[in-house]
């Protein structure tokens, strides 16, 4: 099929304003953050999808998969636009972005059963803040918040920066819509718990726009307490006697919203003006007054318990005042964008990982020496850290933060850069039984690892693909690797 | 057009670590470099040539071998050749022997323009293009800060120099030296993935005294007359470190240091 015909069969299912082929809006959808400095400097290798269409119901979506499940063409939903891993990224000619954009309705805030269900498209941000006019609150604080959308927070399994009280968005969602490539369209229903057999949220949360489309999800709410918020700052010795610190809270039953440890590195960036060349370690204590109060205590024991290795209190008044500016906005993403242009500079990458307890510092430790003696542009690292931010009962995750002068052609800055870097943590993580992301999904630049990573059950997984997705049209490449997509990665 | 453009390595001083209590420059993994100058000067020949495909740049150094990754590195971002001069003889020669040896390579070598910077950040003297120069026979020109490239040509070259408290421009006359400034701001192009680890050696040729012919008395420490009086490392102070808020005595404090630093 051409592009023309591909246009011409699109028109016919939907408005002249549903269908965006403005030839600029096509190279910005043709890849995600992932990409941001090559997009920025207008390099980018993949192509530009056909068109962006914009639904305004569950029905159109019905109708524009299984027109795409007919016709080969390639599909890739897109919520907010906050990828960051080329999840994304077109690697067809083929190819249309399904946007949620007119998905766009709060459908119902129901405080009795503590619910609430939006369309796909409803930004994070927009929820919350119609949750705190009545005083609840989603429980959900990616950085992404204000720009991220509910469809796609939920496609990827997101995760918010006070998981370790209210859970990742695996443990918020109650019930979801979903639309697969045949055009079928599931509802699963709104309980408090089911047991009829496995749980089927499963398969499209953290699906990635390639098994289904998820139109409108139902999540848990909370009641908000700002009144009895908390918060602790520690300088410590090194990174083990947070891990060690954050192990004592969670496994003596605590639940702080935040539990964070940083290495020095990472600490200059974030606590510049007290970290005074240490470790920091911070906690934030939410929710209802009796229950704060024995999280503080929980806190401040384990504390005690490791007090050798804490080397100075800080303030909380500045850990209150760095967590009331932690968001990004568009705004941030727009003036990195600008910066892009104008310096060989952008603000980094990450990686993130997640292992037990025990096994956490030892990746930690093998991949920052590996990446510094291995790495061979390990001169021009700017900054090399990590942190902990998201633990659980049996351990916790490890946010690898890198920053690099950009000493090569924008092009090639990801093959010499960011993934040398992230193959190393990758591979440590996995040689050591951890998983190789935590919370921003695989996207299309770590499928290479998808089978390592699931092991005997990526069966369980390539199955699913068939199933429902026989043609390969959704959002190709992504999770599953694709022989065609060597050229992008290698 | 043959460009030859003169470059020197130099360890990469912009990015010492300085030991504050000690007062001491920390030489440990030190990287070597390009010039900054000698940068700007290569980056404007492959400039040039990107636009004028038929221009020959070639690469002159005086380095012991161990540059050698570097130089192959340069020629790697589209350089057509290297000469590499190097010698044992040849250690320990000052300005003056230094000149001596690259001009006696450059006589035998046909080029219409050479290029180079004005200062090295490890020396300083600034007096190697000019002596040069002076042994070629042709015009040498420093502190450039632009060359125009529209009217560049085999017989002149029409360029600004920074002139401390004014910019000149001047036409001069092909072939001669034109020294650049790092303030030119002309930016050495990138390697590309593909050719990182492109193999180049058959590009560089190393040029020892068995070709340049020079008798011992006459090079390195024998052959260098400048006498050493004094070195010392310059000292450097730790600049105070203020931190303020994003309020109004933040934003002030912030807008009178700049205003006395005359940013604003």
């Amino acid at each position: 099929m051409t592009n023309e015909k591909l246009l011409k069969l699109l028109s016919e299912m939907l408005e002249d304003n549903q269908i965006n082929t403005s030839e600029e809006e096509l190279y910005d959808a043709a890849a995600d953050r992932y990409k941001k400095y090559a997009k920025a400097r207008k390099v980018l290798d993949v192509p530009s999808p056909v068109a962006i269409v914009y639904p305004k119901n569950t029905e159109e979506v019905s109708k524009l998969l299984k027109f795409c499940n007919e016709n080969q063409v390639n599909v890739i939903p897109r919520g907010g636009k906050t990828a960051t891993e080329g999840g994304l990224e077109n690697w067809k000619a083929m190819t249309i972005v399904i946007d949620a954009l007119h998905l766009d309705k709060i459908l119902k805030i129901d405080p009795y059963n503590m619910q609430a269900t939006t369309e796909a498209g409803v930004e994070l941000q927009r929820l919350e803040d119609e949750l705190r006019k009545i005083g609840y609150t989603t429980g959900h604080s990616p950085q992404s918040k204000p720009v991220a959308k509910m469809g796609g927070l939920v496609a990827t399994r997101s995760i918010g920066q006070f998981s370790t009280l209210y859970g990742g968005i695996e443990d918020l969602v109650v019930g979801l819509e979903c639309v697969f490539p045949d055009g079928h369209i599931s509802r699963i229903k709104n309980v408090s718990r089911r047991a009829g057999g496995p749980d089927i949220r499963h398969i499209a949360i953290g699906n990635e726009g390639s098994l289904c489309y998820i139109t409108e999800v139902t999540v848990k709410i909370f009641k908000f307490y700002p009144e009895n918020h908390k918060f602790y700052g520690y300088l410590i010795k090194d990174i083990e006697t947070g891990i060690k610190v954050l192990r004592e809270v969670m496994v003596g039953g605590y639940r702080p919203s935040v539990a964070r440890t940083y290495s020095e590195e990472d600490a200059r960036q974030h606590f510049y003006h007290f970290y005074k060349g240490k470790c920091v370690l911070i906690f934030m204590a939410e929710g209802n007054k009796n229950l704060v109060e024995a999280t503080c205590k929980g806190i401040e024991e384990a504390a005690e318990e490791f007090k050798d290795g804490i080397l100075e209190y800080v303030d909380s008044k500045l850990i209150e005042e760095w967590f009331n500016n932690l968001n990004w906005s568009q705004q941030d993403i727009d003036d990195e964008f600008a910066g892009m242009l104008e310096n060989d500079s952008h603000s980094g990458f990450t990686t993130e990982i997640s292992a037990d307890w025990e096994t956490i510092p030892k990746i930690y430790h093998n991949a920052i020496n590996r990446i510094r003696d291995e790495f061979p542009r390990a001169h021009e690292l700017t900054m090399l850290g990590g942190h902990s931010s998201h633990s659980y009962i049996n351990g916790t995750n490890m946010y690898f933060v890198y920053n690099y002068e950009i000493n090569c052609a924008p092009e090639d800055e990801l093959r010499i850069y960011h993934h040398p870097l992230q193959t190393i943590i990758v591979e440590e993580t996995l040689k050591l039984g951890g998983s190789m992301c935590h919370h921003h999904g695989i996207g299309k630049y770590r499928n290479e690892w998808t089978k390592e990573e699931h092991g005997t059950a990526f069966y369980m997984l390539e199955k699913l693909k068939e199933a429902f997705d026989p043609n390969g049209i959704m959002n190709f490449g992504t999770i599953f690797p694709q022989e065609e997509g060597l050229k992008y990665q290698k | 057009m043959k460009i030859i453009c003169l470059v020197k390595f130099t360890p990469d001083i912009e990015n010492f670590i300085y030991d504050y209590e000690k007062n001491v420059l920390v030489r440990e993994n030190t990287r070597m470099v390009i010039n900054p100058d000698d940068a700007c000067a290569l980056a404007l020949a492959l400039k040039y040539k990107s636009k004028h495909p038929e221009t020959v740049v070639e690469v002159v150094t005086m380095a012991p071998l161990s540059i050698l990754p570097h130089v192959q590195d340069l020629i790697r971002r589209d350089v057509d050749s290297a000469a590499v001069i190097s010698d044992k003889l040849y250690v320990g020669s000052d300005t003056y022997v230094t000149s001596k040896i690259l001009a006696k390579y450059l006589m035998n070598q046909t080029f219409d323009l050479i290029l180079t910077g004005t200062h090295a950040i490890d020396g300083d003297t600034s007096h190697v293009p000019s002596q040069i120069g002076e042994r070629l026979d042709i015009d040498q020109l420093s502190n450039i800060i632009r060359v125009d490239e529209q009217l560049l040509s085999l017989t002149s070259a029409t360029v600004d120099v920074d002139a401390e408290h004014s910019i000149s421009t001047y036409e001069i006359e092909l072939p001669a030296i034109l020294s650049l400034q790092k303030e030119s701001k002309y930016k050495l192009p990138y390697v590309k993935y593909v050719d990182i680890e492109k193999d180049v050696s058959d590009r560089i040729q190393i040029i020892d005294n068995a070709m340049l012919g020079f008798d011992q008395s006459e090079v390195g420490i024998d052959g260098s007359l400048t006498k050493v009086s004094r070195t010392y490392v310059k000292k450097m102070s730790k600049n105070d470190r203020v931190i303020v808020k994003n309020d109004e005595a933040g934003i002030e404090t912030v807008y009178a240091f700049l205003k006395e630093k005359g940013f604003v």
